[in-house]
C-alpha cells in the first residue's frame, strides 16, 4: 500500500472508530470520561505508529479495541500498585446538566464502577463488544475458565446492585 | 452491535444488561476530530523517538510499535517514577496555584504577536485545557499575522527526569529515518535540554507541510512541546505560507517560558503520571545495532549505525560497492499473542519451534523504486526478531540499486542467529 494511502487509510479508520473506541472506554472506566479519552488517544497514537502493519491486519477495529483494553488494564495495574482502593466513585456526569443522563445509565454505572476492573473488563467485551468467552479471554491474556469465572462474579455482583434497575429493558 | 447467535443464548437479565450497556455506552460522545488529532501528536511522538538512532537507552516500548497492545506500554515502576516528579515539583512550588485555560491561550497568543516583534493576530479554532480538569494542558489554536493562517499547538505533561524517554524526546531523530530541514540541541542555563527539529509533516515531503516543533525537559521532568506548521492543520490543508511564524530561536525561547513548567506544576500528581522507559519487554538486553554489525556479511561499508544503547530496535546502512542498502530489525519479546496476525498458515516452522515468514514487496515510505526485503521470525518463547533490508540508504529516498546488498538468505542467517537470544 502506498504511504498516500496508507495515511488516508490510518485518517479515515482513527474518524471512523474514535467515536466507538471512545464510547467504549467510557464504559470500561464507568463513566470517567477525561481518562477515557486519554485511553483512546493512547491507542491511536498506537495505531497511528503502527498503522503500515496494522492495516494487514484481518480486523483492524477489532484490533484497537484490543490494544484500548489493554491500555486500560496496564493503566489499573499502574494506579493498583500505588493507589489504595477506595469506595469513591469515579467522576461521573452531573445528572443536573443540560442533555443529562437518565438516571438508569447513571445506574448502570454506578453499578459497573462497583466491579473490580477486570470484571468490569469482562462484562463489557462479553455485552457491549459481543465477544466470545474465547475472544474476550484473548483479549485479556487470560484463560477462557478465569473469563468465565469473572463473568459469573459479575453478573452476580451486577444483578444485586441493579436489581429489578433494567427491567425496563425487558423484551417485550 | 449484538450478534444473533450470541444473543441468543442470554438469559433475560443478560438480554437486558446488554441493551442497558449499548444504552449507556451510545449517549457517551466527544469531539472525535480532537481525539484522532491528538491520538496522531501522540503517534508522531511515538515515531520520532522510534526513528531517533542517536541516544544511548532502549527504545523498548517504542520499537514494539503497532504489535501487541499490551506490549506497547511502558512497564517499570510508575511509583517510583511519580514520586521523583512529584518531589521535584513540589520542592519547586508546595502549592501551585492552576493555570487556567485562557493563560495557557492567553500567553500563546502574546508569543505569537508581541513576542514575535508584531501589533497584530488573528486567533481561530482556540482549544485549550486548563489544570483544573485533571488532564494534561494543551493549547491549540490557527494564528494568522496576514501572512497565512498557521496551526500552533503547545501541550505539557511530565515525564522521568534523566529517563531515555526524556533523552530521546530531545535528540534529533538519526536522518536515515527522518528528514529535515535543521535540527539542534541545547541546553539552557536551568539545565534544561530543547531541541528544536525543522521538518515536515509528512517524512516522504509529498506534500511539503513544514512541521517544526520544540522538545523541552526540564531537570524536575517538566516536559513542553511546541509545534507549528505553515499551514492551517496539521494535515489535508494547504500551505498558507512560507515558514511558520516562529523562528527557530524562538521556539526555543517560547517552549522554555516559565507559564507552561507553571502549568505541568499544577497538574494533578496521578494525572498523565509519567512512563517509566524500560527494556524488560524486549527481554534480552543486547544491544540490536552492534549485534547485527557483527552478523551482517563480511566486506560491506557501514556508512551509519543506529544507536548502540537501543535493545529493541537498530539498523546499519551498508554498502557493497554498488549502492547503499539500510537494514534494519526489532527485536521483541513476548509476541506470543499476536503470532497467528504475523505468521500465516502457509509459514515455515522449524525443527525448534520458531516460525519464518518472509516478504518481498514495496517499500512503505514512498521513496521511489524502493523494495522492502523482510525476514520475520518468531521462537517457542514468544521471542520475534524481523529484519528488513532496503535497496536505499533509507526508506523514503530513491532506489540507490535494483535490490538490498543482502540476499533473503543472508537476512534469513541473521534473524534467527542465537546472538539475538
Amino acid at each position: 500500500m502506498r504511504r498516500q494511502e496508507r495515511a488516508d487509510a490510518y485518517e479515515e479508520f482513527a474518524a471512523a472508530r474514535a467515536g466507538h473506541l471512545y464510547r467504549s472506554a467510557c464504559l470500561l472506566t464507568a463513566g470517567d470520561t477525561h481518562l477515557a479519552e486519554d485511553l483512546v488517544q493512547e491507542t491511536l497514537g498506537k495505531l497511528y505508529v503502527g498503522w503500515g502493519r496494522l492495516s494487514r491486519v484481518g480486523n483492524p477495529a477489532g484490533y484497537a479495541q484490543t490494544v484500548l483494553t489493554r491500555t486500560y488494564l496496564a493503566h489499573q495495574r499502574r494506579r493498583s500498585s500505588t493507589e489504595r482502593a477506595t469506595d469513591l466513585l469515579p467522576d461521573l456526569p452531573d445528572p443536573g446538566a443540560p442533555g443529562a443522563d437518565t438516571p438508569l445509565r447513571l445506574t448502570l454505572l454506578q453499578a459497573l464502577s462497583r466491579l473490580p476492573a477486570k470484571d468490569r473488563t469482562v462484562v463489557v467485551l462479553r455485552y457491549w463488544e459481543d465477544r466470545s468467552v474465547e475472544e474476550t479471554a484473548d483479549v485479556m491474556q487470560v484463560s477462557s475458565a478465569a473469563v468465565r469465572t469473572r463473568c459469573v462474579r459479575a453478573l452476580g455482583r451486577l444483578r444485586e446492585l441493579l436489581g429489578e434497575n433494567l427491567d425496563e429493558y425487558a423484551r417485550p | 452491535m449484538p450478534n444473533a447467535q450470541h444473543s441468543d443464548l442470554l438469559d433475560p437479565f443478560e438480554e437486558r444488561l446488554t441493551a442497558g450497556l449499548h444504552d449507556a455506552g451510545n449517549a457517551f460522545e466527544t469531539d472525535r476530530a480532537a481525539l484522532v488529532d491528538a491520538g496522531a501528536l501522540k503517534g508522531r511522538r511515538r515515531l520520532l523517538r522510534r526513528r531517533n538512532a542517536a541516544v544511548v537507552g532502549s527504545a523498548a516500548g517504542i520499537a514494539l510499535v503497532g504489535v501487541g497492545g499490551a506490549l506497547l506500554l511502558p512497564s517499570g515502576d510508575p511509583a517510583k517514577a511519580r514520586g521523583s516528579a512529584a518531589t521535584s515539583t513540589l520542592a519547586s512550588a508546595s502549592a501551585p496555584t492552576p493555570v487556567s485555560a485562557e493563560t495557557l491561550t492567553g500567553t500563546l497568543e502574546h508569543e505569537l504577536v508581541v513576542g514575535r516583534g508584531g501589533t497584530y493576530g488573528g486567533f481561530t479554532k482556540i482549544e485549550a485545557r486548563g489544570t483544573d480538569e485533571g488532564l494534561s494542558p494543551y493549547v491549540r489554536l490557527v494564528f494568522d499575522d496576514g501572512k497565512g493562517a498557521a496551526a500552533v499547538s503547545v501541550t505539557m505533561d511530565r515525564i522521568q527526569p534523566g529517563s531515555d524517554d526524556a533523552r530521546q524526546i530531545t535528540t534529533c531523530p538519526g536522518k536515515a529515518f527522518t528528514h529535515y530541514d535543521a535540527c539542534g540541541t541545547s541546553r539552557l542555563a536551568d539545565g534544561s535540554v530543547v531541541m528544536v527539529l525543522q521538518g515536515y509533516e509528512y517524512p516522504d515531503r509529498r506534500v511539503d507541510t513544514k512541521w517544526w516543533n520544540a522538545e523541552l525537559v526540564t531537570p524536575q521532568g517538566q516536559h513542553v512541546s511546541l509545534n507549528e506548521w505553515n499551514a492551517a492543520a496539521e494535515k489535508d490543508s494547504p500551505i498558507t505560507r512560507p515558514q511558520p511564524p516562529f523562528s527557530a530561536a524562538q521556539l526555543r525561547k517560547v517552549a522554555a517560558s516559565k507559564i507552561w513548567r507553571d502549568a505541568i506544576d499544577a497538574m494533578p500528581v496521578n494525572s498523565n503520571s509519567p512512563t517509566t522507559p524500560s527494556s524488560s519487554s524486549t527481554g534480552a538486553a543486547v544491544s540490536v545495532t552492534s549485534t547485527l554489525r557483527t552478523l551482517v556479511p563480511k566486506g560491506l561499508a557501514v556508512s551509519e549505525a543506529g544507536d548502540p544503547g537501543d535493545t529493541g530496535f537498530g539498523y546499519l546502512v551498508v554498502d557493497d560497492g554498488k549502492g547503499k542498502t539500510l537494514v534494519q530489525v526489532n527485536v521483541q519479546a513476548d509476541m506470543a499473542d499476536v503470532e497467528g496476525e504475523l505468521f500465516g498458515s502457509d509459514a515455515e516452522v522449524l525443527a525448534d519451534g520458531t516460525k519464518v515468514a518472509t516478504h518481498q514487496g514495496p517499500g512503505e515510505k514512498g521513496g521511489t523504486g524502493v523494495v522492502m526485503w523482510t525476514v520475520d521470525t518468531m521462537r517457542p518463547d514468544g521471542s520475534r526478531v524481523v529484519i528488513s533490508a532496503f535497496n536505499s540508504g533509507a526508506q523514503d529516498t530513491a532506489a540507490t540499486r535494483k535490490s538490498p546488498a543482502l540476499t533473503m538468505k543472508q537476512l534469513r542467517e541473521i534473524a534467527l542467529s542465537p546472538k539475538w537470544r
